[in-house]
């Protein structure tokens, strides 16, 4: 869950439709019509990126007159969806994906389900990613591979698709780096061998 | 007991727009003072450099006596190279002997090999401006020709095929001929990396997409996550750029020289062997503080301000060591099953003062209020926290007061703690008071004794380096 207390403006007059704010943009609130960008306000999560990306300095946030929350409640999705998904990604369901808002794999999971079909939808519906977006990607994009999610990169560098886990090193990259510690860990982290590699077949949606 | 000395002053830092205005040091108050890291540990090293602009000939001469030996022979008079730096080394010491390096290495190559296209590939964090930050603080423009360019998690990736599967670089960092992997080592969050191959993680931060620098956090543990570095430096991709490497190596007693070779895996051992040895003791000595309070008062984020040449965030996480292998996770995002927290809390941390860092701006903290009572500084600095939405809980807790001595005050008071110590990016000595200077003096000998005859022995076998 993100309390929202802040969107993005812009004056749009000297904008040159670079595209920077957009490409960096995690909820997809930035389009570009007539070589301008355009925010969504109810899209936007607050995260000020666009803002500090924007070379011509034309962008600021503005404080909303009320914080706006962002969650997906679990009673809004079928919890044995939420578990199958979790298992299958390979991911405990109380791991806080997002480490600025607190956004739980439970919750990301419940976003997918509830009918997030890209990383950009389930930033919208959590917050996640309003604060650093660098360690909350590879479990969301993880989580939408394993419910069979189109994981086509977007046009530009928004997102790309990576899902690499540790449930996924194969035996010859283990014999490579045999002092990776990999078994080790996965006893540590799966001791009752629940997870494996990623599957997409037999995904919840 | 010592009579009381004024603290030594620390390094200056460059000025960002992603911190407040400066403000004094906490070092200036009459209340402090320092105590060395040599002086704790005597088998620390006299070092090349603590930060002194007045040293950088001395880099400078450190880092052409490295690279001579240096094999440069890929590197075409007609090629073009990327000399990769990142921008923590640049939070160390000031960020002088970091960057004399990164300078003496583009003349080095041009006088070696002819080449002229040298270019400079700054790697920065989540601000996007810092590059230029750096670039014009260091005077890198002119040093560069003009060959300067930042470089960042969000920028266009480059897909390299690893032996444990696809990920992702950025493409600017890898964008000419040949690359030069320009590091420093100071060993960081030592409670993440855990001493396993850090001299690689730059691959898998630094030079890496959002995505990749994830899986690194949050998709494997603190030991696992030591394969991520490794595969990506050893792709076909990578491999057939590198060119070679070149580390400011340090102590807590400051910069001890330039390591350079092609071969990283052994730059590698050998900062290992020695940042046990000298981290590890420093790591160790933190443990044996039972109650104090931290104060935040240098250039870069809190967690990365250095106090003795160790980061603030060392402290924070030293409930456990961390460099011991045996415990599986000492903090990080995989965690063990029915733990409650991603990151728990050193317990003797009763309260944190920001006299003036950087904003969290993409740094979590946090959870950090809810254990450890926050204080910040200035309204300036409050709204500043407020508006950051990397830590959009932590004004909840936090609170704002009109004085660093105001500060101070009120979190050894709630803390219930006489003990003071500053992370205002020192190496070399510890800024801090009385009381904690005490403790410090009274614990060391023994740490010095354990790390040496139990911990060492047992760490260096953990890594295949007894």
């Amino acid at each position: 869950m993100a309390v929202i207390r802040a969107f993005a403006e812009l004056d749009a007059a000297p904008c040159t439709g670079c595209k920077l704010c957009d490409l960096v943009c995690p909820s997809g609130a930035i389009t570009m019509v007539a070589k301008k960008a355009v925010i969504d306000d109810p899209l936007c999560i607050g995260c000020g990126r666009c803002v500090d990306r924007c070379p011509e300095d034309i962008m600021w946030m503005t404080e909303r007159a009320e914080p706006i929350t962002r969650t997906v409640r679990p009673d809004e999705v079928d919890q044995e969806k939420v578990t199958a998904l979790l298992l299958a990604a390979g991911i405990d369901a109380n791991i806080s994906v997002c480490v600025c808002t607190l956004t739980s794999a439970a919750e990301i999971a419940g976003a997918v389900v509830k009918g997030a079909s890209n990383l950009d939808e389930v930033s919208a519906m959590t917050g996640m990613r309003s604060g650093c977006g660098i360690y909350c990607v590879a479990p969301a994009l993880r989580l939408l591979a394993a419910a069979g999610c189109d994981m086509t990169a977007p046009r530009g560098h928004r997102w790309y698709p990576s899902t690499l886990a540790l449930w996924d090193v194969s035996d010859e990259a283990r014999a490579k780096y045999p002092d990776a510690f990999i078994d080790e860990d996965r006893a540590v982290f799966d001791p009752t061998h629940q997870f494996g590699p990623l599957t997409h077949s037999e995904a919840p949606r | 007991m010592s009579s009381h000395t004024s603290a030594l002053m620390p390094p200056a830092f460059m000025p960002s727009e992603y911190g407040p205005a400066l403000r004094p040091h906490v070092a200036t108050m009459p209340s402090m003072t320092s105590v060395s890291v040599r002086e704790l540990f005597p088998s620390f090293a006299e070092p090349l450099t603590q930060g002194d602009p007045a040293d950088v000939d001395r880099v400078r001469a450190a880092t052409r006596a490295a690279l001579a030996d240096v094999d440069m022979s890929k590197i075409g008079a007609g090629d073009s190279v990327n000399i990769l730096a990142s921008e923590h080394g640049f939070g160390l010491m000031g960020g002088l002997p970091y960057a004399e390096m990164v300078k003496t290495i583009r003349e080095v190559v041009i006088e070696r090999t002819g080449c002229r296209d040298v270019r400079l590939r700054l790697a920065i964090y989540r601000g996007f401006k810092e590059a230029e930050e750096v670039r014009d603080h260091f005077g890198f423009a002119e040093a560069f020709e003009g060959k300067v360019k930042g470089l960042g998690p969000f920028d266009r990736g480059v897909e390299v095929e690893t032996a444990i599967g696809p990920m992702w670089l950025v493409n600017r960092a890898f964008d000419a001929d040949h690359f030069i992997h320009a590091y420093y080592d100071d060993p960081r969050e030592m409670y993440f990396n855990r001493l396993l191959y850090k001299s690689f993680k730059s691959f898998c931060m630094s030079y890496a997409r959002f995505e990749t620098r994830s899986v690194y956090h949050s998709m494997f543990g603190n030991r696992s996550g030591s394969i991520i570095p490794r595969a990506l430096f050893d792709s076909d991709f990578v491999q057939s750029k590198y060119t070679f490497s070149s580390v400011l190596r340090t102590s807590p007693a400051g910069v001890t020289e330039i390591d350079a070779t092609d071969d990283l895996y052994a730059i590698d051992r050998r900062i290992t062997a020695s940042h046990l040895a000298t981290y590890g003791r420093m790591q160790r000595l933190f443990a044996e503080i039972e109650d104090c309070v931290a104060v935040w008062d240098g250039g870069r984020w809190g967690y990365y301000l250095h106090a003795g040449g160790v980061i603030f965030g060392v402290l924070l996480t030293n409930h456990h060591d961390s460099f011991d292998l045996d415990i599986p996770v000492v903090a990080g995002f995989m965690q063990v099953p029915g733990a409650s927290v991603n990151f728990t809390r050193n317990k003797a941390l009763r309260g944190i003062v920001v006299n003036q860092a950087w904003v969290g701006a993409g740094i979590p903290y946090v959870t950090m209020p809810f254990t450890s009572p926050m204080y910040i500084v200035g309204d300036e600095q409050g709204k500043l926290w407020r508006d950051d939405p990397t830590n959009p809980l932590l004004m909840d807790r936090a609170t704002v007061v009109d004085t660093v001595e105001q500060g101070i005050e009120q979190a050894l008071e709630r803390g219930k703690t006489d003990k003071l110590m500053v992370f205002d990016g020192s190496y070399g000595h510890i800024t801090c008071n009385e009381p904690m200077a005490a403790l410090l003096r009274e614990k060391a000998p023994a740490v010095d004794r354990m790390v040496q005859t139990e911990l060492l022995p047992k760490w260096l076998a953990q890594r295949g380096l007894a």
